[in-house]
This record gives C-alpha cells, structure tokens and sequence, in this order.
C-alpha cells in the first residue's frame, strides 16, 4: 500500500465498521479469554512476589539470620551477633503435645521466642494481649501462644493446659498472625509459641535433638545486610551457620511461586492459541462474508493490497480492543483472587497495576492474533471482481501468498521467542512449545484424516448416517476447526486428569502396602531399648531405627559450595541441614550406583555413601570429597560410592551415610520408623511418648495430607486453568457451528421441503456432532497421555500407571459438548419456518 | 408432446382457505377464501400481480405453510389432521417443488442434490437413479458440479430432475424462470413440460409469462388473496402456445 492509499484504507476501514462486528464476537471472545487468563495470572504472581519481597525482613524476621542446627552459638559468635545490632533468639523443634489426663497427644512445632522477637512485624493474638504476657510463667505454668488447630486435635479450650516434655503449658491465646511464619518450612504440626525460658522447662533439648537455633539481627539504619552476611561468614569459617539476608528471605517460595505462575502461564497462552483458531475461523468467516463488498471494492478499482489493509485495519482495530479489555481484566484479577489466598500466602500480596506481565500478555495476544489472522486475511486476494456474477462454494484451501506466508512464520517464530524467552524456566517453555506445534500439528492432520476418511467411506445405507458422514467432508465444512478447537482443550483435560490420577494413586495406593505409621524422632541413644521394648510388645508392629545426625554440606572437593557450579535440581540440598546417618550395610531401598560399600567392620578414614542424582548434579563422583559441618566441626570424608535412592518408599533414608568409625562419639538421637495396623497406633504412641516424653511421633499418614492439601491446592489452580483452555475451545467450536449456522438452516429447511422428518434431520445432526466429539476425544486421549506420560514419568519421576477412568470421562465429555453446542446451534434449523427462505421476495 | 386433457378425480381440493400473516405495519390478509380443486394430471397455471398471493397459495398447498381457517385436501390427505413430519413425508412422496431460486444446497453436488429425496426415502438406488434424472434433463456432464459452478439454467435443469426424481404426483413451480434469460427460460420450461407429460404429474405452476400460461390447460387469475378468475384454455391455444416456444 502506497502513503497515498494509507489514509483511504483507515476511512474504508472505518466505514466497514460501521457495519458492527457481529461476525468477529468470537475473535472478541478468544482473545479476551486468553489475554485475560495470562495478563491474570502475570499480574496475580506479581503481586504475590511484590508482597514476599515488601515483607521480607517480617518474612525472615530480621535484615539476616543465622541458623544453627542442635547447638547454640557460643560466646564469641554471641559477642559478634550482639555488636551487630539488636538481636533475637529463635529455637524450633518438633514435639508431642499431651493433656493433663493423657488421653489425648499430637505432634507440634514448637517455637521458644525471646522477648526480642520479631524484630520486624507483629504477632497478632487472640484474645488480643502482649505476646510476653501470653508466655510469661505465672505460678509455675508458662504460658503459649498456639495454633488454634491444636484445640481441635486435643479438645481443649483457650485457657486449659498441655504438657509438652516435662512442662505444663497453658493455651493462652490463638495466633492470628506470626509473621516469620514462613521461615520454619512446612509444619507438621500446629505451631506452639513459648518462651526461652519454658523450653528449657520441657528438658526436650537433649544432645543430638533435632533443634534449630534462629538468631535474626536487626541492622543499624545504612548498614548492608549482604556485606554483614560477609563479614559473618569470614568471622567464623568454621561455625557452620547458614546465613540468610532479607533478599533471599523465602527463595523456594518464591522460586515455587514463579514455576507455578509458569505453569498456569503456559496452560494460559495454551488456551489463547486454541483461542487463536478461533480468531483465524472468525477473520475467514468474516472475509467469506464480505465477498459481495470487497468484490465490489475491486470492481470500483481498489488494489487487492488496499483492501488486504482495509480488513487487517479492522483486525487490528478489534484486537486492540480485545487486548485492551482483556488488560483491564486481568489486572483485577488480583484483586478477586488474592483474598481467597489470604490463609495460604506468607504476606499479603500487594495489589497494584504490575505493567511488566500486562505488556507480556498484550504482546503475546497481538502475536498470536497476527499468526491466526494473517492467512485468512489474505483471502481477500481470492475474491475476483467477477464473484459479484457467481456464487462461490469454497473461497479457503486455495494458495496463500508466498509474502504472507513468511510473515506468519516469522510472527510465529517471535511467539516462540516470546514464550520461551518470558519463561522463568525455559527448558519446560521449549517442551511447551514443541507439544504445542506437535498438537497443531497431529490435529490438523487428523481433522484432513477424518474429512478424508468420511470421503472415502462411501455411501452407508442409512440416510441419516450418510447425511452426517457427508456434512463432515462438504465443502467449507468447519471439521478440521472443530478437531484442532475442542482437541486441543481435551487434551489438556486428559493430560492434567492423568498427571493429577498417577500423583493421587501415588500418594493414596502405595501409603498401606510400604510405608510405615510413624516416624518416632529424637529417641536418645539410652531410650533405644526401652522404645524397642514397647514396640515389640505392640502385636504386629515391626520397627527399623538408624542413628539421627544432621549436618551441613559445606565443601565439595574443597570448594565451598557457595563457589561450586551446582545444577538448580541439586540445590536445595545446599539451602538447609541435611539429615545424615552412618551404616554398616547398604539401606533398604537403596541401590548402588557406582563405586562398592564398605566392609561391616570398616575402620579407616572417613567415608561416605551419597545419593547418585544429587552427586550428578553436583558435578561428584567416586573418589572425590564432600565436607560437611557437624556441629561446628568440619569432616572430610571420601566418596566410596553413590546410590540410587527410591524415596517413595517412604522408608528411612538419607542423601549421606557414612561409613563406620566417624559419627559414633557425635551427640546423635535415633530415628525409628515404625509398621502396624491402624488400631495399635494410638496405644503405641500414648506408650511411647508417656515414657520417654522428648520423643516425637510423626503420623505419615497426616504429614502426608498436609502436604496433600498444598498439592491440591496446586492442583485446584491448575484444573481451573485447564477449564479455561476448555472453555476458548468451546468458543472455538460455537464460533464455527454458529458460522455454519445459516447454512444449516437453510439446508434443513431444503430438506424438509424434499421430505425429511425432524427425527431424521436430528438423528443426522446427533451422529455428525457425536462423531467429530468421538473422535476429537479419542485423538485428544491418545496425544494427552502421552503428555502426561512425559510428566509423570521424567519430570515428577514416578511410577506411571495407565488409568482409563479419566480418559472415558474426556470421551464422554467431548461427545457431550460437540453435542450440546452443536445441537444448540441446530435446533433452531429444526424448528425453521420453510417459507421465508423459499420466498422469491 | 401430448396435449391430451385429464380427466381423474381431484388430486388437489382447497376449500374457502385464509391465511394471515402477521407484518410491522399489522396482520396482512394474504389469502381470502380460497376454493380449487385440481384434478390428477391437470395442468394448472397461477398467474396475478405480485402481492397476490400466488406463492402463498403454492406454500400452503406444499404443506410449507398452514393456513388460518379453511381446508387442505391432496390425494385424499386432509392437511389440517397431519403434524409436520406428516406433511415431510407426503411431500417427499407425492409433492416435487422447483423455485424461481432453484434452492439447491450448495454444498452438494448435482447428483447428490438430485438423489436427496430418494435417498431421504431410504432408496438404496438413489445415486443411479439420480444420475438417470440428470441425464433426462441433459445435465449428465455435470454430475459431480456444485451449485456454484452451474449456469442458472442448468440449477433450473437440476431443480426439475430433483423435484421430478421421486415420481410426484403433484408438482409445484414457483416462477421457475424468473431468474433466467428468455432463451433459458423456454428450456427450461419445455423441459418441465415434457417431465410432467411423461409422467402423468399434476402441474401447479406461478408464471408472470402469459405465453407459458397459455401452455397449461387451465388458468387461475389471484387477485388481492381471491380468484377471480378460473378459466380453461382452449386447446388450440395450448398447442400454439407450445409451438410458438
């Protein structure tokens, strides 16, 4: 188009929207749904991260910490911290809580504060008092601040008293808010907040068990929480702390929050690109319904150029539109879902308008609007001048212009950019992409297959059977959109329903048969009889206990790990103590990778045994050393060998197994994990924990709902993500029956004038809708599974089960939508009045 | 070409049929007391000014459109007692309609269009006899065409083989050469003439063209929604006008 014809084309453009857009409402509608879901779920991780990253000293509870696990620091680290600012000390461990009877017990976290805490932030209690009075010690009871979940699993009252070890605590009040709630990780148990002072009381801080020990510093105004971190660390090599500044106040959390907004992101631009075949099927329809104008246009003297830019005006027009609508949106999406989050976030997200994930969601609409459009734009350069003396059955499926063409790719090519370049994770943006194209791909290919197929498939006796088989292979008919459209959305569904089918099978089927009941922490070494006892008095219980040591990995061949080049998979090794034991033998569920273990009897220089995926990912092999920090002393030990870890079984193990001869004289507890039938287990744990009451039971099975409920919630997320893919292949689907609609009329109005019945005309509408809806599913439940087989299998690495109840279900669902949607659009055609389409006038 | 006159029993009785039609402007008298009876293997013309109500009295006679009051009797079938599935069937097995718009469905071909009531009625020779029909009209070069690559004419032509491929006992012609050229327009009517000749068919035809009026042996004249005239043609007419087209 010449600078000359520019002007004409936006007054012709404009003209022709005087029209209204009746045609391009689904275009609307596609786009808006998938601008909306991405710029949604951009602007609400946004502002979730906005809200950690504002609250982060409150999140960490000061501008650093310092973390120690079994010991406290000692006098010089103390005089260090103390001249660093003002200062709180933080111990946490786990513990069983029992009433005054001792009917009742339950495990809980246990949190002693000193009256500095929190040093940032506020602890909100109720009945609203000082936190001090809440713990202070009146006549011989301290008092605790707790969860109100406790009162539930115990039966008790604010006011009434547990005992947690040797101490009689009273419930004095519910925590509403903890701010550094966060920082502990993931309870097990309901929170209980005392004072230093009633945790000495317990007599639960024994050597070996399991404590952490928080000091969080207030920095002076100015001073820079990494250079102090610095100086720390160069202070006191070897105290093996780990030190956290408020920058890294939560980096799993944050980094899980970024992986999931990636994952409902890529569900999100899923839906936007079934959305795209939307838009594509709307411009087509649109143009087709435009051939009397631009025929006319091209009659009056109007270059196919300039009418290519009237229409691609009027879609750009209509896509800002959308776009626009669509931002507005998904900025408010925040705003409705950030208070349903409110009990599951660590801070308040911070509501505000984030334009960085706004201007990610409007680019990848404008993309993919431009990828879908442009070819059936180019239609208006099939349309002669002589359309205005003929009809013309089929105006699509002709050659597009080798210059359109190439724009379309390129466009693509900057979509994939886009996606995988905005991806925190680009490696799984890649999988997405390559799945994407591949789905487009086999669908298109099955939408030719079966139009082909119903083709070939002859004339079957049954009238309405043939008129459906027809009305899939006629020209212009909407078979392939409809198979790439509502595919698309089902495979998606069968991939989320298998991926979600294989985890909750995972978790629910393989519990009974391997894992045990218990896990009974911080048994000291003189209860091990004693505990043994007790067990083997329980009929049908059996128990295995390894030595409990924890400790931090700090060097890998003699690099500090800080240095090292460590693969993100293997990092979180790194983040925190590990648990650690040592053993004779090979461990139950185990398997050597590489290297051989020790004799039983080995007495040498240190060695150790490491988990074979973490050695990979920490560039480690057989030979090389690994230092880790026990307690303040470091230990070099020599790799003998790796294993191969199967974690599911939910068993005893650890990353690092020593061999014997090194950790025997460090202060250690056990661990015992125990094996019975449900109905011992209550007098199990009262034996236990009444005689030896430092120790902890852990009930598997309710460890593992907690982390059940994060997961459902995550699953929760990405389902209703998933609807939404479903929902813009629905849009898709309307859009091209209700394309298809006057024709449909206007054939059944024709075909009853020729003698058909409405039973016969919706018997053939039945089988045509069914069969696209049988076969989009079956194609969609073959290309799912393999999707979630890829998921199940190499990202989550867990057994893949095959499960056909999910994949019935998306058969049935696709039938019943196609049919739905399909018979909604043709009912009317059956109720059609002949007359007024068989008039002359 | 015969220009014999039939005599049967009535194939066709309206009696003192209204039909009214709601508009913007209020309801609108489209028919007024209508009274015909036409009898098997007549030929019938329909002819008035538009707005007569000529296409109305063809839809209520095809079973396309009920009328308000009044009585609708074909081939004994009183319409005013059958559903409309009822009236689909009698259709596809007694009645052939061929429009001034042809109404071909324009993503099938000639064949297909042309074997639609046959396969409709489950006959499992559709498509040969079809092709038979096509040929009859002389369109056995197009079978596989669709709509849109015909001439008028030649949906015309496919209209009729459609319409006739059923064995009707009535045909219904709506103005089936408005929409050609004159020379087409002959064509096509010598065509439906010679169908209807061939097979004994009662033939009900609106026409504006007095010529081809003249051809049939009976003329209604619709004026306003009533007859008011309903004339026989006198055969040596008929066979001029034959002749002459």
């Amino acid at each position: 188009m010449s600078a000359l014809s520019a002007p004409q084309a936006f007054r012709l453009a404009r003209r022709e929207l005087r029209g209204g857009i009746r045609g391009l409402r689904v275009f609307l509608a596609c786009l808006v749904l998938g601008v909306t879901a991405i710029a949604g779920i951009g602007s609400l991780a946004a502002s979730v991260l906005a809200g950690i990253k504002a609250d982060a000293r409150e999140l960490l509870g000061g501008d650093a910490e310092v973390r120690l696990a079994y010991r406290p620091i000692d006098a010089a680290e103390r005089a260090f911290l103390m001249q660093s600012g003002r200062v709180s000390e933080i111990a946490t461990m786990r513990a069983m809580a029992r009433t005054l009877g001792g009917d009742r017990r339950g495990l809980i976290e246990l949190k002693a504060v000193d009256a500095a805490y929190p040093l940032y932030g506020t602890v909100v209690l109720s009945p609203v008092q000082d936190l001090a009075a809440a713990l202070e010690r009146r006549s011989d009871v301290f008092g605790a601040a707790i969860d109100p979940a406790i009162l539930g699993r115990l039966g008790l009252r604010i006011g009434d008293s547990v005992k947690v070890g040797a101490a009689v605590l009273q419930l004095r009040a519910a925590i509403e808010r903890e701010p550094d709630a966060a920082a502990g990780g993931l309870g097990l148990g309901p929170r209980v907040m005392v004072s230093a002072a009633a945790l000495a009381a317990t007599g639960l801080i024994q050597p070996g068990s399991l404590v952490t020990y928080r000091y969080r510093v207030r920095l002076p105004p100015g001073s820079e929480a990494a250079s102090w971190a610095e100086a720390a660390r160069a202070a006191f090599p070897q105290a093996g702390w780990q030190i956290r500044t408020f920058r890294e106040a939560s980096p799993t959390l944050q980094n899980s929050i970024e992986r999931l907004a990636l994952f409902l992101s890529l569900v999100g631009l899923s839906a936007l690109l079934v959305g795209g075949v939307g838009i594509g099927n709307a411009v087509g329809f649109y143009i087709a319904g435009k051939t009397a104008t631009i025929a006319t246009l091209k009659c009056l003297g109007a270059s196919t150029r300039l009418v290519f830019a009237v229409y691609l005006i009027e879609v750009l027009a209509l896509t800002a539109l959308g776009i626009a609508v669509a931002l507005m949106l998904g900025a408010l999406i925040p705003v409705v879902v950030t208070p349903l989050l409110a009990g599951v976030l660590p801070a308040p997200a911070r509501l505000g308008l984030y334009p960085g994930p706004l201007a990610l969601a409007a680019l990848f609409g404008l993309l993919t609007t431009l990828v879908f459009a442009l070819w059936p734009l180019a239609g208006v350069g099939r349309v002669s001048a002589g359309a205005l003396f003929r009809d013309t059955i089929d105006p699509t499926g002709r050659r597009v212009p080798p210059a359109t063409l190439a724009a379309t790719v390129l466009l693509a090519l900057g979509l994939v950019a886009l996606a995988v370049g905005s991806a925190q994770d680009r490696t799984i943006a890649l999988w997405f992409v390559a799945g994407a194209i591949g789905a487009f791909a086999l669908f298109r290919a099955a939408g030719a297959a079966v139009v082909l197929g119903a083709g070939k498939l002859g004339r079957p006796r049954y009238p309405e059977l043939r008129l459906a088989i027809a009305n899939l292979h006629r020209p212009g008919a909407p078979t392939a959109q409809i198979m790439l459209s509502l595919g698309i959305g089902l495979t998606v569904l069968v991939a989320v329903a298998l991926v979600d089918g294989n985890l909750t099978r995972e978790l629910d089927n393989r519990l009974p048969a391997e894992a045990p009941a218990f896990f009974f922490i911080d048994i000291q070494p003189d209860q091990l009889a004693g505990f043994a006892e007790i067990v083997r008095a329980t009929p049908g219980a059996r128990f295995e206990q390894v030595p409990m040591l924890r400790g931090r990995i700090t060097r890998l061949n003699g690099v500090p790990v800080e240095k090292a080049p460590i693969a993100p998979e293997a990092q979180w090794a790194l983040r925190s103590d590990r648990g650690l034991t040592y053993a004779a033998t090979l461990p139950a569920g185990s398997q050597l990778a590489a290297g051989a273990w020790w004799p039983p009897d080995y007495h040498g220089p240190p060695l150790v045994s490491f988990d074979a995926d973490l050695a990979r990912g920490m560039g480690l092999k057989v030979g090389d050393t690994l230092s880790v920090n026990l307690l303040g002393r470091e230990i070099t030990a020599v790799i003998a060998n790796l294993r191969s870890i199967d974690w599911r079984r939910l068993g005893i193990n650890f990353t690092l197994v020593f061999a014997p001869g090194t950790l025997e004289s460090a202060p250690q507890t056990h661990l015992a994990a125990v094996w019975m039938s449900p109905p011992a287990e209550e007098a199990l744990v009262r034996a236990v924990t009444e005689r030896f009451p430092n120790v902890s039971a852990i009930h598997v099975r309710e460890a593992l709902a907690t982390i059940d409920r994060i997961l459902g919630m995550i699953d929760d997320a990405i389902q209703l993500s998933t609807l939404v893919t479903l929902a813009a292949g629905m849009l898709v689907l309307g859009g091209a029956i209700a394309a298809g609609h006057h024709r449909r009329v206007y054939d059944a109005v024709v075909l009853k004038v020729l003698g058909a019945t409405r039973g016969a005309l919706t018997r053939a509408f039945l089988i045509e809708h069914g069969l696209l809806g049988a076969l989009s599913a079956l194609v969609a439940c073959i290309l799912g599974t393999l999707a979630a087989y890829f998921l199940v299998t190499r990202l989550m690495k867990i057994e893949w089960v095959f499960l056909l109840a999910p994949l019935l279900w998306t058969v049935g669902l696709g039938i019943l939508l196609t049919l739905v949607l399909g018979f909604a659009g043709t009912w009317r055609a059956l109720g059609a009045k002949a007359a007024p389409y068989l008039r002359n006038e | 070409m015969t220009s014999s006159l039939h005599s049967g029993g009535p194939l066709m009785v309206l009696e003192d049929v209204h039909l009214t039609l709601g508009s913007a402007a209020g309801p609108v008298n489209i028919l007024r007391g209508v009274s015909l009876r036409i009898a098997t293997g007549e030929t019938v013309s329909l002819i008035g000014p538009s707005g007569s109500g000529k296409s109305t009295l063809m839809m209520v006679v095809g079973g396309l459109e009920r009328p308000n009051a009044g009585r609708v009797r074909i081939d004994g079938n009183d319409f005013g007692t059958l559903n409309e599935d009822a009236l689909a069937r009698l259709r596809r097995a007694h009645i052939g309609i061929v429009f001034q718009a042809f109404h071909l469905i324009p993503t099938m071909t000639a064949l297909e269009n042309v074997a639609l009531p046959l396969e409709l009625a489950g006959r499992r020779d559709a498509l040969s006899v079809a092709a038979r029909g096509l040929a009859a009209v002389g369109l056995d070069h197009r079978v596989t065409h669709y709509p849109g690559q015909l001439s008028g004419g030649e949906q015309q032509r496919v209209a009729i083989a459609r319409a006739f491929i059923a064995g009707p006992k009535l045909l219904l012609a709506d103005e089936p050469t408005g929409n050609l050229d004159a020379t087409t327009g002959r064509l096509v009517i010598d065509c439906l003439f010679e169908h209807q000749a061939r097979h004994g068919t009662t033939l009900l035809l609106i026409t504006h063209d007095p010529s081809v009026a003249e051809r049939c042996e009976r003329q209604i004249h619709l004026l306003d929604g009533r007859i008011i005239e309903d004339r026989r043609t006198a055969p040596s007419r008929i066979g001029a006008a034959r002749r002459a087209l």
